[in-house]
């Protein structure tokens, strides 16, 4: 582990360098499972934020790539602003959504996060199934245009990944560095153990909204990012199995690590790609990996054993006999 | 007016079938103490269940109320011993995920089994219709009201006249009290999950009859609606689940009145924002744990 410290940044050029040639030497169809996996892996870093570092449930991050993509869609192809603003509108009004969402999610806790975050995905997708004068209803926002960069168009799979690479980058550094500030620490204390972090002056509503804020503001980048690269979307893929996928990579890398969701989407994508063959077992076998790693291992492949994440920290506290019998 | 009358009656009837799946599900979150995403599938199985007792054993209500139940007992068996018995005492999340995995697995392996697509559940109620001035009100939503109102007073009795409903409030009260006083935690909460399971069963069985369709997708949908009662009612308190099952019914149906059929689905879920924002606790004044 220490060696890997040591050489990190060396592993991480390398791994930038791997990333950037990549896309040149592989077929359309391998840049497209790449497309994918670092999509992916944003969307499951940014719900890693929310759940793996402050500890709010949050199952229905799908509702906020859907503001993002619609946001995205609707300004390409009505108006017609460059690609970067609409990236950026997305994000942000998803993160203005967030924030009214985060007002009723203050006083509430655990598992009734999960239900209201729930309700509000299933609520974004009938909304955005039956405005039809701004969504398009059913059939959906088609022929979003590819954006255009110094004279070179973006329309294929192989230049597309340089767009995700770039968002997931910047994504990974971003949070890196909010997570060594005060507000990442606040956030960690929080999930850790929320009433001790409020005796010690941290403003719990302030940054769980803060949070969330930023989850959902890289998840409607992400969104906004999605539109221009399938050319179409429609609201049925924004359901509750595209929160629970999010969700499951998240879980399969590691919460409350920066690399493990990222690691998260790679295997899934992978794994669900190559078992193709197999059809309808496919999703079987997803179902059977998501129960058996938290038979396994629940903390992820990558997350640490000594968090509140893996079990370990409700069992200490319990045998220093303060909480009731039923963990928060 | 006559129409949002007639409407009203509707969500009265709908609203007794999710008030019955409330109650199936406050009684397993009661009593297990951690929340199933599952539970949705589990209706899936119940009404299937009773489709293939009817196409292929009796036409007999009764029959498919005892193999729904059964079916989603037995679900609630294997859930309890994939999802449950080793992570009561880890973080929630743990066995959460677990049952969306589980949900995903019941799902896919029954779509692979029964086929993808929406199935016709057989009539077996006889059908008549009664006129009450403006409203009529057909056998179906009469027998099925009668059916739900039985149930529920079957499960008054059971939870408050026999030694096995005395154990379940025991443990829901508190666990370690119950096992204090000589109590089998594990078996009451299994015993508690297994039966919470077979009424969720009961009741997807009613709601494809009202629906007169079913097919392995819908279970998400059921779940969604037993989950909104429960937490709209507090979680645990059964009676008050079952109010806010027939409060949901009962606004969704009227609330069809004046906007498009499809926004259907919104109107639980911003009912129960509206809950969860004046009273986070839920409806009920029920002390005591809850998760």
């Amino acid at each position: 582990m220490k060696t890997l410290r040591k050489y990190r940044w060396v592993l991480i050029c390398l791994l930038l360098a791997v990333a950037l040639i990549l896309p040149q030497v592989i077929s359309s169809y391998l840049a497209g499972i790449l497309c994918r996996i670092l999509l992916f892996g944003t969307l499951a870093g940014s719900l890693n934020v929310i759940n793996g570092y402050s500890g709010q449930m949050n199952i229905g991050h799908a509702g906020f790539v859907c503001i993002g993509a619609y946001t995205g869609a609707i300004l390409a192809t009505r108006t017609g602003v460059p690609f970067v603003l609409q990236l950026v509108c997305g994000g942000i009004l998803a993160s203005l959504v967030a924030w009214v969402l985060s007002k009723p999610m203050q006083r509430l806790k655990g598992i009734y996060l999960a239900i209201i975050t729930m309700g509000f995905c299933e609520i974004t997708r009938i909304i955005s199934l039956n405005w039809v004068g701004l969504t398009g209803g059913p059939l959906g926002i088609k022929n979003i245009p590819a954006p255009v960069f110094f004279g070179v168009k973006f329309n294929t799979p192989e230049r597309y990944a340089y767009i995700f690479l770039a968002i997931l980058v910047i994504f990974t550094f971003l949070t890196g560095r909010v997570l060594n500030s005060r507000v990442g620490r606040a956030w960690i204390s929080i999930r850790e153990d929320d009433l001790a972090a409020r005796s010690l002056g941290v403003k719990l509503g302030h940054y769980r909204s803060i949070n969330l804020m930023y989850g959902a503001f890289f998840a409607g980048v992400c969104g906004a990012a999605m539109g221009p690269y399938y050319r179409y979307i429609a609201s049925d893929m924004f359901s509750m199995d595209m929160s629970f996928n999010i969700l499951s990579m998240v879980i399969l890398g590691g919460q409350g690590t920066l690399i493990g969701p990222i690691v998260g989407a790679a295997i899934i994508n992978t794994v669900t790609e190559a078992f193709r063959f197999a059809q309808e077992y496919r999703m079987v076998l997803y179902a059977v990996i998501i129960i058996a790693m938290m038979w396994i291992r629940p903390q992820g492949l990558i997350g640490v054993s000594n968090s509140m994440l893996s079990g370990r920290g409700i069992v200490k506290k319990r045998g220093r006999g303060q909480k009731n019998e039923r963990p928060a | 007016m006559e129409y949002i009358l007639i409407q009203f009656v509707n969500g009265l009837c709908q609203g007794s079938i999710y008030a019955l799946m409330a109650i199936g599900y406050a009684s397993i979150v009661g009593v297990t103490g951690l929340v199933t995403f599952a539970y949705g599938e589990v209706m899936m199985i119940g009404a299937f269940a009773a489709y293939y007792t009817f196409q292929y054993f009796a036409d007999q209500l009764l029959v498919g109320i005892l193999a729904s139940f059964a079916a989603a007992a037995c679900m609630g068996f294997l859930v309890y011993k994939i999802c449950y018995e080793r992570f009561f005492d880890k973080p929630r999340h743990i066995s959460l995920i677990c049952t969306i995995g589980f949900s995903m697995l019941v799902k896919n392996l029954a779509q692979i089994l029964f086929g993808a697509n929406t199935k016709a559940m057989p009539s077996v109620i006889q059908n008549f219709f009664l006129d009450i001035g403006p409203v009529r009100i057909n056998a179906v939503q009469l027998i099925i009201v009668a059916t739900v109102i039985g149930l529920s007073g079957a499960l008054y009795l059971l939870f408050n006249k026999t030694q096995a409903g005395i154990r379940l409030r025991a443990v829901n009260q508190s666990r370690q009290a119950a096992a204090l006083v000589g109590i089998n935690v594990k078996r009451t909460i299994l015993f508690g999950n297994c039966l919470g399971c077979g009424i969720g069963g009961t009741a997807g069985m009613l709601l494809a009859i009202y629906y007169q369709s079913l097919s392995p997708t819908i279970g998400s949908t059921f779940g969604n609606k037993a989950f909104a009662s429960a937490v709209a009612g507090g979680m645990t308190s059964i009676p008050w689940a079952a109010g806010g099952g027939v409060l949901i019914g009962v606004i969704e149906n009227i609330g069809t009145a004046f906007l498009p059929n499809s926004y259907r689905d919104v109107f639980a879920f911003v009912f129960l924002f509206i809950v969860l924002l004046l009273r986070p606790e839920g409806l009920s004044k029920k002390e005591g744990i809850r998760p």
